[in-house]
């Protein structure tokens, strides 16, 4: 790469400005937004790219989302470089494909081509994007979040394709997206919250062009990039060389296929690493698998991580890295695959499997396994309160892993995902359920010199019949503890149907009876050392 | 209280406790500072009142709460919540603070687990018993609490502003065996059970300590009562985060309402004094200012369109405080920030910061490049006019501090300088924008009201990239906070979540509001408004589109949701104008009004500024030139000038670029009309 040389003080002032973009785009999102994924959650992510579709700058809001923005934006240029309508100013491209530039279906990427020329072949000078996860997008279970077979089940897929062409919303296609889903009005509101957050990013980026210059802009878009591409080079230097193996498992994927390999091998170099995930599984019959999208997130989290450095979210930090996903692999799975939990669980395993890697490397920064997993609910039926439907999705905290010099926290949500819980008063007023207990799940974390945090027990009360599904992990393998520390306790998902409490799958569909309790009991973390030995059982040599 | 009392501002501060002091008698105003006490904030407190004796109404800003908050140094303080719930204060959110850092953890709780304790009730969403409250199991608990020596405790029972008689039954327990009590539904009625019981655990966490500290320094006012010669009186009472202040029995119950007193201060004074001088042209005039106090280690920003603005938003030290707070913007840049190079090859000024101590690299103790050596550097701040000269800056010390620093990217410490100035700014920038532009709002609307130590040689430049024709400062920038408090109305608020929708009748609203008018009227007047004249009734509402999650606070009006979907299209660009929408909150703000201080208007005196010139000496600005210097304190009304030119006070220093005009109006107010941006311009 050509190294220009660009002025340290415009750079600092750049990164700046790009990311205010990015976050100023995520506050109009999640405030105007109602799914309460977005709005409560905040499960969405907001970005700006250049002209050519790499990514400048990013909010921090969610990992999962990370390498797999600039795909989305990848996705509508392939789409748009064969279709007669090509880009223009005013058009927005919404897409939820797995295969085509998405992660999993509830994920609505809206992105708005940028253009500072009003002439007609002009190409866009830049493009801004987000993605929010949707409470519904149709398919065989409210929520969309099923234990399917094929992708079909799981939702309506939406290609690459213009919901809004030259200012114009396309009626047809938002009506044929509203007409598949269970919650049309709830989507309506939010496609206008996505749809608005793309619009301020585009008018900031504008003002930014109009002071400072088109050139200008665009020549620390770049900057940027090789600033960042150096940042993480020069932190991969302090690893050591050698190459590092690590195996862990999925417990199932929904339908019987229990223990579930994802293996790695990262191989650290002078200033660059490969990251290969040859011998891991391959695709499954369940809804585990990862689109490639979805491992680049896994990669770059980690990375992002051991840089330890406060460096700009964009394409470059993935630079120096290669990443080998076989395809048709757990990693890297292929259409018709059903990747709802993919997105959302192998991830997390993923993450596993590298951190152990590199706890070889690095043993003094990278903590034990945390919950691994995100502890996915559903639970969908007839509100007849307010008579109409309802789809509420939540994700619950759980125990992190111990660090190298103190415990894991208890009770929060761990790598890929950052998502807050809805607030019991909220979730009430909304749906009919009404929350029994919400407590830390006492001493579930994993002993050693230190422990490893508790997860959590969510007991939701259903006050209607309901459908639930569930897309849960670590229910049979326990995360990890590191040099010498135990591993934190599985977690355990069950019913408790007048009193009597029966176990449930960590994955699966069930059909539960108005004022059943759905208890989830989320994994503690893995603990770090040796545990303490009291003085008197020290052993004389 | 007497209308020929003495009125005292006072305003703890990290280095100085600030006075001002109004007699009505002589219609002056004057301000002195005295060294803060760390230890015991109440000695510089006693110190500066013994010397001014009379009858005396005294607001007090208070940073008791606030440290105690800061540094874990509250009551013993335990939790009684609904069964099933004790952990909800450590779940919080469940999300953790920083995304790419596997070491950073969430804010511990105030309450450990040991003290987090639960009791059997229920109540749902409509406010309904499912459990009643298991009164027996009360004589338990206070046995437990008098055995763990707990002194506070914070009762947070699920929906319990909809249903108050469970927490009203432990309470009244509680307070009979003695226990500092601070209740959920007293404090904030809100949903939302972990911002609630957050909000009402820091109560119970600091108000025992602001307790103690109010019992001493009432006690020593009657001592010195007793002890003087003169009949005197003292009133003493408290500033509150939301700009008003309240008696000190009503802020030993309800410590967290004055947890950032301080810069509510500040945003009133900046207020007040852009009003006085809006009404010297037209009496009528809106007011419409940003509030900018940039200090040593944070910048302070706050945007009042027509009034000050409040929050209900706010989260200290990592724990939400969900009771309304003058909406004021913090950032972690101010003059002491640290310029670095990070590994990349950029030049990066803060987050850390020098300080007080060691310092500037100019203060003669470090070799940290700060923004103040910056400053320095480019001769905008010369070393032997800081401070009025009581502190002499070392210019050679800041210029070794950049030329280190400009080394390591190929820049002189000129150069290098001139970069800290342009990043060290796009920081204030970014903050004024969060606060102006993000929110809907256009920044060639306001006037830039800067105050605070260091905004003077950034203030003008900073309205310049934001398009503002106008900075005011005033001539007691650096005590505005303490001016804010002596001017300061009472004000209390109420509110309660209701969950209507928004087309019900208007009556229906008015029966949610009733309650809350007549206790708030009931309230100020214990305070001694005893005239309607002078008190106002604000009601406001919390609105949102049903199925939303957060609201937009607009006047309740017959046009309310015309108002909401305006708000709504200001703030996220759209609106749904046939949505069905829902009241969240009603809100009441109820307002003693003060009689402002009468400052006298002084004659206009010649345009010339030149006896106020000291000499002229090399600035830096894109090139160096000869610039004059003027003496602050010597400008007369009437003055104008024109930039470039620096103004030296002794509290802060000021610059004009070239093109920008100051005049000096009736009240010492410096105005300067900001000139227009020059294109794509970095330094």
């Amino acid at each position: 790469m050509s190294q220009i040389s660009y002025d340290p003080i415009r750079l600092e002032v750049f990164k700046y400005l790009f990311a205010g973009i990015a976050e100023e785009m995520g506050v109009v999102l999640r405030k105007s937004a109602y799914s309460p994924n977005i709005k409560e959650r905040r499960d969405y992510s907001c970005a700006l790219f250049n002209g050519a579709g790499a990514m400048i700058s990013q909010a921090a809001h969610i990992p999962v989302h990370l390498g797999s923005m600039p795909l989305s934006v990848a996705a509508v240029i392939e789409h748009a470089s064969h279709s007669t309508t090509g880009i223009a100013p005013g058009d927005i491209f919404i897409l939820n494909d797995p295969f085509r530039g998405g992660t999993h279906l509830p994920d609505i990427t809206l992105v708005t081509p940028v253009f500072i020329s009003n002439t007609p072949d002009a190409a866009p000078y830049s493009f801004v994007a987000n993605r929010a996860h949707h409470s519904d997008v149709g398919g065989m279970m409210p929520g969309s979040m099923p234990v399917a077979r094929e992708i079909f089940q799981e939702g309506l897929i939406i290609p690459p394709i213009k919901l809004v062409s030259r200012g114009e919303v396309n009626q047809a296609v938002m009506d044929l997206i509203l007409a598949n889903v269970r919650t049309p009005e709830e989507r309506r509101g939010d496609l206008f919250a996505q749809m608005a957050a793309n619009g301020r990013g585009a008018s900031r980026l504008l003002e930014m062009v109009s002071r400072y210059g088109s050139n200008m802009v665009n020549s620390y878009m770049q900057g940027l990039l090789q600033y960042t591409e150096r940042m993480v080079r020069h932190s991969l230097q302090n690893l050591p060389k050698g190459v590092y193996h690590f195996t862990d498992y999925m417990d199932d994927d929904g339908l019987g296929h229990q223990h579930i390999p994802i293996t790695v091998a990262v191989t650290i170099n002078a200033d660059s690493a490969v990251v290969d995930f040859t011998g891991s599984a391959p695709q499954q019959q369940g809804s585990v698998n990862a689109v490639y999208a979805i491992t680049l997130s896994a990669v770059y989290y980690v990375f992002r991580c051991m840089v330890g450095l406060d460096i700009p979210n964009n394409s470059a930090c993935l630079a120096p890295i290669t990443v080998i996903a076989p395809e048709r692999s757990i990693v890297n799975a292929m259409p018709p695959s059903p990747v709802a939990g993919g997105n959302v669980e192998t991830s997390q395993r993923i993450v596993d499997v590298l951190l152990g890697a590199l706890a070889q490397a690095a043993p003094t920064i990278v903590p034990a396994a945390s919950q691994g997993t995100m502890n996915n609910v559903t639970i969908g039926g007839w509100d007849s309160r307010h008579d109409k439907p309802f789809a509420y999705y939540e994700t619950i905290g759980g125990g992190m892993g111990a660090r190298p010099d103190r415990d894991g926290a208890d009770a929060v949500h761990s790598h890929m995902t950052n998502t807050l819980n809805t607030p019991a008063e909220a979730l009430e007023y909304s749906y009919p359920l009404r929350i029994e207990r919400y407590e830390i799940r006492a001493a579930t974390g994993g002993l050693g010199h230190f422990k490893g945090g508790s997860g959590i027990r969510r007991d939701v009360r259903v006050l209607v019949d309901a459908q639930v599904s569930l897309l849960t992990e670590r229910r049979l393998s326990a995360p990890y503890g590191l040099d010498g520390g135990q591993p934190g306790a599985p977690g355990e998902n069950r019913l408790i149907r007048n009193g009597v409490e029966q176990p449930l799958p960590a994955k699966g569909t069930i059909y539960l009876n108005a004022n059943d309790i759905l208890s989830i009991r989320t994994p503690g973390g893995g603990g770090f050392g040796e545990q303490d030995q009291t003085p008197t059982t020290v052993p004389s040599s | 209280m007497n209308s020929n009392s003495l009125r005292i501002g006072i305003d703890i501060g990290g280095t100085f406790t600030d006075f001002v002091v109004y007699d009505p008698r002589l219609q002056a105003l004057r301000t002195f500072k005295l060294l803060t006490t760390a230890a015991d904030p109440a000695e510089a407190v006693l110190k500066g009142l013994r010397d001014l004796c009379g009858n005396r109404r005294i607001v007090h800003g208070s940073t008791v709460a606030t440290n105690a908050l800061l540094e874990r140094k509250g009551a013993q303080t335990a939790l009684i919540t609904t069964r099933g719930f004790r952990d909800v204060l450590q779940i919080g959110r469940q999300n953790r603070p920083a995304l790419y850092d596997l070491f950073s953890d969430p804010s511990a709780p105030l309450v450990s687990q040991t003290w987090r304790m639960e009791i059997t009730e229920r109540v749902d969403y409509r406010g309904t018993v499912l459990t009643s409250l298991a009164r027996d199991e009360l004589t338990g608990l206070v046995q437990r609490l008098r055995e763990g020596a707990i002194e506070s405790v914070a009762v947070s029972l699920l929906f319990s502003f909809l249903h108050p008689e469970h927490e009203q039954h432990i309470a009244r327990h509680l307070r009979e065996a003695g226990f500092f009590t601070s209740v959920s539904h007293e404090i904030l009625p809100e949903y939302r059970e972990y911002e609630r019981t957050s909000t009402t655990v820091v109560n119970a966490y600091v108000s025992p300590i602001l307790d103690r500290y109010l019992a001493k320094v009432e006690a020593a006012l009657n001592i010195s009562r007793t002890g003087s010669e003169i009949e005197q009186t003292a009133d003493l009472r408290i500033m509150q985060s939301n700009g008003g202040s309240i008696r000190t029995s009503e802020a030993r119950q309800s410590g967290v309402r004055c947890i950032v007193s301080g810069p509510a201060g500040g945003v009133v004074g900046a207020f007040h004094v852009a009003q006085l001088a809006a009404s010297l042209k037209n009496p009528e005039a809106l007011v419409n200012i940003i509030a900018f106090d940039m200090g040593g280690t944070s910048t302070d920003v706050s945007l009042c369109k027509g009034a000050i603005k409040s929050t209900s938003e706010a989260t200290l030290a990592g724990l939400p405080i969900r009771i309304p707070i003058i909406d004021i913007h913090t950032v972690g840049a101010g003059g002491g920030s640290i310029a670095s190079i990070d590994a990349g090859g950029a030049l990066r000024v803060g987050p850390q910061s020098a300080g007080a101590d060691p310092g500037p690299a100019c203060y003669g103790h470090s070799l940290l490049a700060t923004v103040t050596d910056a400053n320095v550097v480019l001769g905008r701040l010369p070393g032997e006019y800081f401070l009025d000269g009581k502190m002499i800056l070392d210019e050679d010390r800041s210029r070794t501090a950049l030329t280190a620093i400009g080394q390591l990217i190929e820049l002189n410490a000129v150069q290098t300088a001139q970069g800290v100035i342009e990043v060290v700014n796009t920081h204030m920038e970014r903050a004024l924008r969060v606060i102006s532009v993000e929110r809907g709002y256009d920044p060639a609307d306001f006037t830039l009201v800067s105050f605070g130590g260091a905004s003077g040689l950034h203030a003008v430049e900073l309205a310049r990239r934001l398009g503002m024709p106008t900075v005011l400062i005033s001539p007691f920038a650096s005590t505005l906070s303490a001016f804010g408090m002596l001017i300061a109305n009472t004000v209390k608020d109420y509110s309660l979540t209701v969950m209507l929708r928004g087309d019900v009748s208007e009556s229906e609203i008015d029966k949610r509001f009733d309650p809350l008018v007549d206790k708030g009227l009931h309230e100020i007047r214990e305070d001694g408004f005893a005239s309607d004249n002078n008190i106002t009734i604000e009601r406001t509402l919390d609105v949102r589109y049903q199925g939303q999650s957060f609201e937009l606070n607009v006047p309740f009006t017959h046009d309310f949701q015309r108002d909401f979907h305006d708000a709504h299209q200001r703030a996220y660009g759209y609106a749904r104008p046939g949505a069905v929408t829902e009241i969240v909150n009603v809100r009441v703000k109820v307002t003693g009004h003060e009689t402002p201080p009468h400052l006298p208007i002084k004659e206009m005196e010649s345009q010339d500024p030149s006896p106020a010139w000291i000499e002229n000496r090399n600035v830096v600005f894109e090139m160096t030139e000869s610039v004059p210097f003027y003496q602050g304190e010597c400008l007369r009304p009437g003055n104008r000038l024109s930039g470039p030119a620096i103004i030296i006070r002794s509290d802060t220093t000021i610059l004009l670029d070239h093109g920008d005009t100051a005049s000096v109006d009736g009240y010492h107010n410096l105005i300067i009309q900001v000139s227009p941006s020059r294109q794509g311009g970095l330094i």
